[in-house]
């Protein structure tokens, strides 16, 4: 077993697919982010994009069920966090993900994901035996993939 | 002006003024409790008859893609022209969720509910 890198952190969560437990995970993730030296606005913005996250896998993989296991993994390397979010429900189609091509304004929908795309520097859905691996990574000094 | 009762904590007062309604939101709003402020707002709507919404956002430190989804709605129900949804006194997180999703170009934002007002009448 190799020996973790000396500035490494871990952060391990596991909740139901409960809406009421969106915040939660969120705040723990942002101030898990503030304790590994990012500053307010990037430990806020990846906050957001882990809500993102696993509110697509409470309505899209498990279809609305509150009483599935979604797991959050956050492990920061200086200077890269890379975040995890698991579940084990439905797999969704990621070509069908809509695209940073201009959309229609007015039609509500793929905000979470403009969110993802932008706010980290990369994202990846993983299809694992049973459900997707979402993995999302930002460099301590990005601002994400964002449009100037 | 006629004060409004609201049925959620979400929106913790409301009034018609002129031919506008005008919302206070208050509290951090995500999938949890999106569709309750949905309810709240559009119920206020259906009763009010308003051409034209308001909503204070002073006290909603942090929203998700869902409250933006509300927002959008209430947009498309408001129907064509301008100056139909004003969002006033946004807090920096709102304000930069709505820049990352570009929707800060179809809401008049304002800094106050007196420009709003004013851009109404």
């Amino acid at each position: 077993m190799s020996t973790p890198p000396f500035n490494a952190r871990r952060l391990e969560t596991q909740v139901l697919s409960d809406p009421a437990n969106l915040a939660g995970v969120r705040k723990e993730i942002e101030a898990f982010c503030a304790e590994c030296g990012f500053d307010e606005t990037s430990g806020n913005e990846m906050g957001l994009c882990v809500n993102e996250a696993m509110a697509n896998v409470m309505r899209h993989a498990y279809r609305g069920a509150m009483d599935r296991p979604v797991q959050v993994v956050a492990e920061f390397e200086d200077p890269s966090m890379r975040i995890t979010v698991r579940d084990w429900g439905e797999r969704f189609d990621t070509t069908m993900l809509p695209k940073d091509a201009p959309r229609d304004l007015m039609k509500p929908g793929g905000v979470g994901m403009i969110c993802l795309r932008q706010l980290m520097d990369d994202i990846t859905f993983t299809p694992m035996d049973q459900g997707t691996q979402l993995t999302m990574t930002r460099n301590r000094m990005s601002r994400g993939r964002r449009r100037a | 002006m006629n004060e409004l009762k609201s049925t959620s904590t979400l929106i913790p007062s409301a009034r018609s003024e002129g031919d506008a309604l005008v919302v206070s939101v208050s509290g951090e709003i995500d999938l949890n409790n999106s569709p309750e402020l949905r309810g709240a707002l559009f119920g206020l709507l259906d009763k009010s008859l308003s051409k034209r919404v308001i909503l204070n956002l002073e006290n909603v430190p942090y929203m998700d893609s869902s409250a933006i989804a509300v927002l959008v709605e209430l947009l498309r129900r408001m129907g064509k022209g301008p100056n139909k949804v004003f969002l006033t006194n946004l807090q920096p997180r709102v304000r930069g969720l709505l820049e990352i999703a570009r929707l800060n170009t179809i809401f008049v934002v304002t800094e106050s509910e007196a420009e709003a007002l004013a851009k109404t009448s």
